[in-house]
Order: structure tokens, then sequence, then C-alpha cells
């Protein structure tokens, strides 16, 4: 029986798909099978970040509609052999999602694998509602801004009225040369604000738009960057294992960004 | 503050938020919120001499918890004749 987590935000563009491609591909790393589903029907990207868009046959709404068993509609990356993407439609929209249909499908994917993680549309409707039905566990994505941490309690709450009440938050973009000049929130701000336990802080990572724009998971492509190596951190931490924040909370000086985080 | 005495864009930002999150986190609009004072209001008034004007109602949420809080000036007790 594996755990099924949704990745959302609220706010559009602060990196869900991103964050679930590369703590998908960092499980599959530790060599953990994974479903990564995308959730944002009608409007897909999640197999273009993976570089897997030539190879989607069937997708979500297939299975939902009897149109193909699973097994037809999950593709295998291209590199890590545990790891799977299961499309959305890029056809239907989000008022043709069958919601107890999608539950029941990830229930079943949950079965047989160690992790399902799946990415959520923007926004808290419909497609919200549908990612975040099937999961008992959430990664909340923020970026350190007003409009993004708003909308992040906005949909901490729902989730929580809901009953997904394992919440972790991911502060994605962080610049931690801003932070020190007072310019960017910081990140014990925003955890104080929203109340939620951090499981970890990307920083802005330039290699991230390199390996996006090859079709390539970052921690796949270049897995020694910076943003790689926290994203293989915060898989660990989902894993139990206790991987400390050293590097954001003692980082000083000109040289923070040769630092190395552990 | 920076040289200018300009407060730090961070600061500026988590102030923002702050007062931003006491508005959305406050979980009745308006005029429910204006009712459910007026029914405090009357059920308290069946027990108390109660000063109106100074009774403070907020809502707020905090820690993930939502905490009512009324602060009512008692300015005698009602007794069964």
């Amino acid at each position: 029986m594996g755990r099924t987590i949704v990745v959302t935000a609220g706010k559009g563009g602060v990196g869900k798909t991103t964050v679930t491609a590369n703590i998908g591909a960092s499980l599959a790393k530790m060599g953990k099978s994974v479903v990564v589903v995308d959730m944002d029907i009608g409007l897909r990207n999640l197999d273009v970040v993976m570089g897997l868009e030539n190879r989607v046959v069937y997708n979500i709404m297939d299975i939902s509609e009897e149109k193909c068993k699973i097994n037809q509609a999950l593709v295998r990356d291209k590199h890590l052999t545990s790891l799977f993407l299961l499309p959305a439609s890029q056809v239907h929209t989000k008022d043709d999602i069958d919601v107890d249909k999608i539950v029941e499908i990830i229930s079943t994917i949950e079965s047989s694998v160690d992790y399902v993680v799946l990415d959520s549309p923007a926004g808290i409707e419909k497609g919200f509602e549908s990612a975040a039905a099937p999961a008992k566990e959430a990664l909340i994505v923020v970026t350190p801004d007003v409009s993004s941490v708003r909308d992040a309690d906005r949909v901490i709450g729902l989730l929580e009225s809901k009953g997904v009440s394992a919440i972790s938050l991911i502060v994605n973009r962080y610049d931690l040369n801003l932070v020190e000049k007072k310019k960017m929130l910081d990140y014990n701000s925003i955890v104080e604000i929203l109340g939620v336990d951090l499981i970890g802080i990307i920083p802005e990572d330039k290699a991230i738009i390199d390996s996006t724009n090859r079709g390539e998971i970052l921690v796949s492509n270049a897995s020694g960057s910076p943003a790689a190596k926290a994203f293989e951190n915060v898989a660990k931490r989902i894993e139990g294992e206790n991987v400390p924040l050293s590097d954001f909370t003692q980082a000083r000086g000109m040289f923070w960004f040769l630092r190395r985080e552990r | 503050m920076s040289f200018f005495g300009r407060k730090a864009a961070s600061s500026v930002a988590e102030e923002r938020l702050k007062l931003i999150l006491v508005q959305d986190r406050s979980l009745l609009p308006p005029a429910q919120f204006e009712r459910l004072k007026e029914d405090i209001i009357n059920i308290l008034s069946n027990y108390f001499e109660i000063n109106k004007s100074e009774i403070n109602l907020t809502i707020e949420r905090e820690n993930r918890k939502t905490i009512l809080e009324a602060i009512v000036p008692v300015l005698s007790v009602k007794r069964d004749k």
C-alpha cells in the first residue's frame, strides 16, 4: 500500500509541476516505485516538463471513461525505470471530471506502488478538488511573495476542511541573497504565518530553466545543482530521514552560493 | 529600516500579509458577523445589563485554530423577580 500526496498551491506559476516531477524522480532515484499524475485536465504540462510528450497515448480521462486500462495509460520515464507518468487529457475540461472515478483509479494505482504524486491545477475549483480528494497528504508549494502565501493559506484551510491533515510546506524559488538584503520574505516568517510544517526550501536556480527547456527532470539532468540537492532532500524527508535545513539557516556572507546543501 | 528611512521590503510584505490574512481568515461575511453580534447581545441581555457600545467581538485564526473572542463589559446582573 503506497502513499498518495497532492502537490498544490492555489496560485499558478509557483512551480507545482516542477516540484511534482522532481520529487517523483527523487523518490524513484531512491528505489521507490512512483506514479506522478497530471490532474490539470485540459491544460496538461507534466508530460512536457518530463519530456514525455511524444510518448503519451492514453490519459486519466480515458481510464475514467473506460477506453483503456490503467497500465496502457502509464508512460515510463526516459531514465528512471520505476517512475511513471499518468497524463491528463488535453481535450476534456474540469467539468468532465468524475471525482469518484478518479479516487477509485488513484486508489487502485496506490495499492501497487510506493508513491502516487498528484500535480494539482491552480485554483480552488473542481480541478483542485479532484486532485485533493484521493490524497491523505499534501505538499503546499509557496513562493516568497504576498500573493502566493495568501493563496496557500486559503488552500491549507480547504485541505483541512476536507480531512487532509498531513500538510507540509515547500518554499520554492528562494533567493537567499535577496532575503539577506531584506528584499524578500524570510522562510521563517512564511512558516510562522501559515502554521504548517516546513519540508524543504528550493533555491532559485537557473538550471531548472535549462532542464525544463530540454524536457529533462532537474534531478536526473543536473543532480549537482542547488535546487536538485534541495529536491532530493525533500524526498528524503518524505521518506522519514532527518535531513537538516542547515544551508539556509547558517549560510552568511558573499560565498553562500558556493555552499552545498547537505 | 534602511539608509533612507524606508522600511525593508520584506518587513512591508510581512505586515501586509498579516493584515490580509486577518481579513481572509475571518470566516463570516460582515452582514452575518453583525447578526451574530446582535444575537449575542440579545441572549446576554436576558441575564445582564451590558454596555452595548463597548462590546468587542473578534474571530481569528491562529495556528490553524479558529477562536471566537467576545469581550462584554457587564454593568450589573439581572435577578429573577
